[in-house]
């Protein structure tokens, strides 16, 4: 997106010219709570109104890319988990996918189960995090507080069954780490019981309250034309109209089993592909997830949770291109191999990435506090930006 | 002459009704709220572990600080290999054919005497490949998460040393 | 699928010498080579492509071979659910000729902040591009990281990187001085690889 020239005569928002003046650079980031870490957004303004935003990427870069290019297979996984560490689960479950594929390992099925299983939890607890902190972000403090005691019950379940509470490592390649009890199982069911009612709750104090969606409805819209355009996927993509989920539309693993509906957005308090759609998708999201979740505990069988995997992974010469639905959007592994040990490249799609390109493009004509409805609203994570 | 087109912020328009039903909407859904909140004051019990005075227990395969046990280490290099990091610093020295017969507590025979076992903690990314991959399962995560320390030289855990026993006690109480 | 893309290219780009490269094992996925002169012409076609609808561009990668850089162009279909892998092929270049390309931001606004991250890793300029910065590195900084031969930069900004006093050569060359003392080095098996001191550090390593 190419800037505006600071020393144009005049500017014209919509149809009214609007007084002058020289524009002020104002610096969003890179340590600004609303950015989510730590992104720089340079804003140029004409008093209140957004001239240009620039995104400034970078801080978090540690070029995983070059260090898969040295570790073996299964030392990728925890360098992996490091990129959306509010969605790690996701993270590993797609290059597990990958290379499982190039490899043509059988997964067995309890695994793949308690893969959709806490696939889903993941996808619940990071959006979980989006919906408290998009709340700071517009003013509202109280919901933080009760999405983070939800999304602690689904960690103290990871960190059982994994050992960690944020990154991992626990599905692997072949399978995941460790088994699921029955115990657990039923605290997943207790929690799907209890948290559904929560979520309605949590819908009508943030979503349904007026301020707030004066704040959300009308504002930042990404129009379908445009999400395509710059490449938009999941939530946002869903949110400007578009019914388009990996899950559905090309399944993996043992999706297609599964009924549950994909959620689009529909302007239902102002127009489509706005900030309240975003918002809202979200929510409807994990209505879904705990459907899926709850036809997991139905159905999930008894037997093994790792497959035969030689000690030593070589991939087979090839190459891969493989595509999973995380909490963010559509993430992609681009994993050519040798034939060695070590991936000769391992390229990560991430939509994170994607989705702050559409900033210079949303950005002119809000007003700065807009910015911040909007960038919360794309929900970016810097780790899986930068990588 | 140039000029610079902005796309303008889409308001629906407002009427003198419109503005009081905005201010209806905006006191009832924010008392809607209020009451929702409202309810949390009793009907909840409290969920904050106050820290330093109530420390939680971890899970049993919590992945926290590693210990080695030395005595019990063949010094195959397995952990070092798996990591990737490569945190992990063990040099061993083949036993002299002559020397007494050693075995670790599972029945494997040690054939290298353990020179070095450094981990350098400041480095570790606490993934759990080293221990899984540990034959005779002396490499294991404690669940002691209480190690800050203010020097980067004493993150490094020479597992050799005598005054790692002392923390080894500390946490396993059995 | 590929070769009727194939035919469809042929038709609709002259020039372009599509070549379908079948996946080396019975694994993986097929992709399509293009010349790179036409990349932009290609671009356009699939997009606006009737039958084929490559309407999202998903992300512009590289890769560098010892010969070449290959750039792939992975672009999906949402309307027709079809997902293509293209390729083309670049001389790898020089640090101060980086080897140029067309931009296709005017096919795919996505393609603007893939092209200036496959710039600055993998360094491809391309032409035509309208803000053509590095974007993950600092905009000052030197070389491309993906780059096989990368090494990284002594300076940045008098700042050293990779300072000695953070490396733990102390415990990294334990094993060493043990060989050295005992004298006996095949009776020595140490963890660390010393990649300068040449192969019999690596070996330990390897042979466990």
């Amino acid at each position: 997106m190419s800037t505006h020239n600071e020393n144009a005569d005049k500017i014209i928002l919509g149809d009214q010219e609007v007084l002058k003046s020289e524009l002020l650079t104002l610096n969003m980031g890179p340590q600004h709570p609303a950015t989510h870490g730590v992104l720089r957004v340079e804003i140029k303004t004409d008093s209140e109104i957004v001239v240009d935003a620039i995104p400034h990427l970078g801080y978090l870069h540690r070029c995983f890319e070059k260090h898969a290019e040295n570790l073996d297979y299964r030392g990728v996984i925890p360098f992996v988990d490091r990129m959306d560490y509010l969605a790690a689960m996701s993270m590993e479950w797609g290059y597990a996918l990958t290379v499982e594929k190039m490899l043509g390992t059988e997964v067995p099925k309890r695994a793949e189960y308690v893969r959709v299983l806490v696939a889903e939890l993941q996808r619940i607890a990071s959006h979980l995090v989006f919906f408290g902190t998009y709340g700071i972000d517009l003013g509202a403090f109280t919901v933080f507080l009760y999405c983070f005691e939800d999304r602690e019950e689904i960690l103290r379940l990871f960190e059982e069954l994994s050992g960690a509470r944020m990154l991992y490592n626990y599905i692997w390649i072949g399978g995941v780490w460790n088994d699921i009890n029955d115990s657990q199982l039923n605290r997943v069911k207790a929690f799907c019981d209890r948290f559904e009612g929560e979520l309605h709750k949590y819908h009508t104090l943030v979503g349904e309250n007026k301020i707030f969606i004066g704040r959300t409805a009308n504002v930042g819209i990404i129009s379908e034309k445009m999400a395509f355009d710059f490449g938009a996927t999941g939530p946002i993509l869903r949110a400007s109209g578009v019914k388009w989920d990996l899950r559905k539309n090309r399944p993996y693993s043992i999706y297609d089993k599964f009924d549950f509906d994909i959620p689009v957005g529909v302007g239902e308090k102002g127009t489509v592909g706005d900030c309240w759609d975003r918002y809202h998708v979200r929510v409807l999201e994990m209505f879904e997830s705990i459907k899926i979740i709850r036809q997991v505990l139905d159905g999930i069988e008894e037997g093994p949770v790792m497959g035969k995997v030689p000690k030593i992974i070589k991939v087979p010469a090839g190459e891969i291109y493989m595509r999973t639905e995380c909490p963010r959007g559509e993430l992609g592994y681009h994993l050519i191999s040798d034939g060695g040990k070590t991936p000769y490249r391992l390229k990560v799609k991430s939509s994170c990435f994607t989705h702050v390109s559409i900033l210079p493009a949303i950005a002119p004509g809000l007003m700065i506090a807009d910015m911040v409805a909007s960038i919360g609203s794309i929900d970016i994570v810097l780790g899986e930006v930068d990588r | 002459m140039e000029t610079i087109h902005l796309k303008k912020h889409i308001e629906p328009e407002l009427t003198f009704t419109k503005w009081f039903k905005n201010v209806y909407d905006a006191v009832k859904t924010t008392m809607i709220g209020m009451g929702i909140t409202f309810k949390y004051v009793w009907a909840r019990d409290v969920v904050t572990i106050e820290y330093p005075e109530v420390r939680e227990e971890l899970p049993a395969n919590s992945r926290s600080r590693l210990y080695n046990d030395a005595e019990n280490c063949i010094s195959c290099l397995q952990c070092a290999v798996s990591c990737p990091v490569d945190c992990i610093y063990i040099a061993a020295v083949k036993r002299p054919t002559d020397a007494a017969k050693i075995k670790t507590k599972d029945g494997t025979p040690i054939r290298l005497d353990l020179k070095q076992y450094t981990i350098d903690t400041a480095l570790c990314c606490y993934c759990g490949l080293c221990t899984t991959v540990c034959p005779t399962e002396c490499l294991t995560h404690t669940t002691d998460y209480e190690f800050a320390s203010y020097t980067l030289a004493s993150m490094k855990y020479d597992y050799l040393a005598p005054d790692i026993r002392a923390w080894r006690t500390r946490i396993v109480k059995s | 699928m590929h070769s009727q893309i194939v035919d469809f290219l042929n038709k609709n780009v002259p020039g372009c010498n599509p070549v379908i490269n079948a996946p080396v094992a019975v694994v993986g996925d097929q992709s399509i080579t293009v010349a790179a002169v036409n990349i932009l012409e290609v671009c356009r076609a699939l997009r606006s492509s009737p039958e084929f609808a490559f309407n999202v561009l998903q992300v512009i990668t590289g890769t560098d071979y010892p010969d070449r850089i290959e750039l792939s162009y992975i672009l999906a279909s949402y309307s027709k659910n079809l997902e293509l892998i293209l390729k083309t092929n670049l001389p790898r270049g020089d640090k101060n000729n980086l080897s140029k390309i067309n931009s296709v931001v005017s096919v795919w606004s996505a393609a603007n902040f893939q092209e200036r991250e496959t710039y600055d890793m993998i360094g491809v300029d391309f032409v035509g591009h309208p803000d053509f910065r590095r974007i993950l590195c600092p905009y000052d900084w030197d070389g491309h990281p993906l780059r096989k031969d990368y090494v990284v930069q002594e300076k940045y900004l008098d700042m050293v990187v990779n300072p000695p006093a953070k490396n733990n050569t102390d415990d990294q060359m334990f094993g060493k001085r043990l060989k050295e003392e005992l004298g006996d080095p095949k009776r020595v098996s140490a963890s660390w690889k010393d990649n300068t001191a040449g192969a019999d550090a690596a070996e330990a390593k390897d042979g466990e």
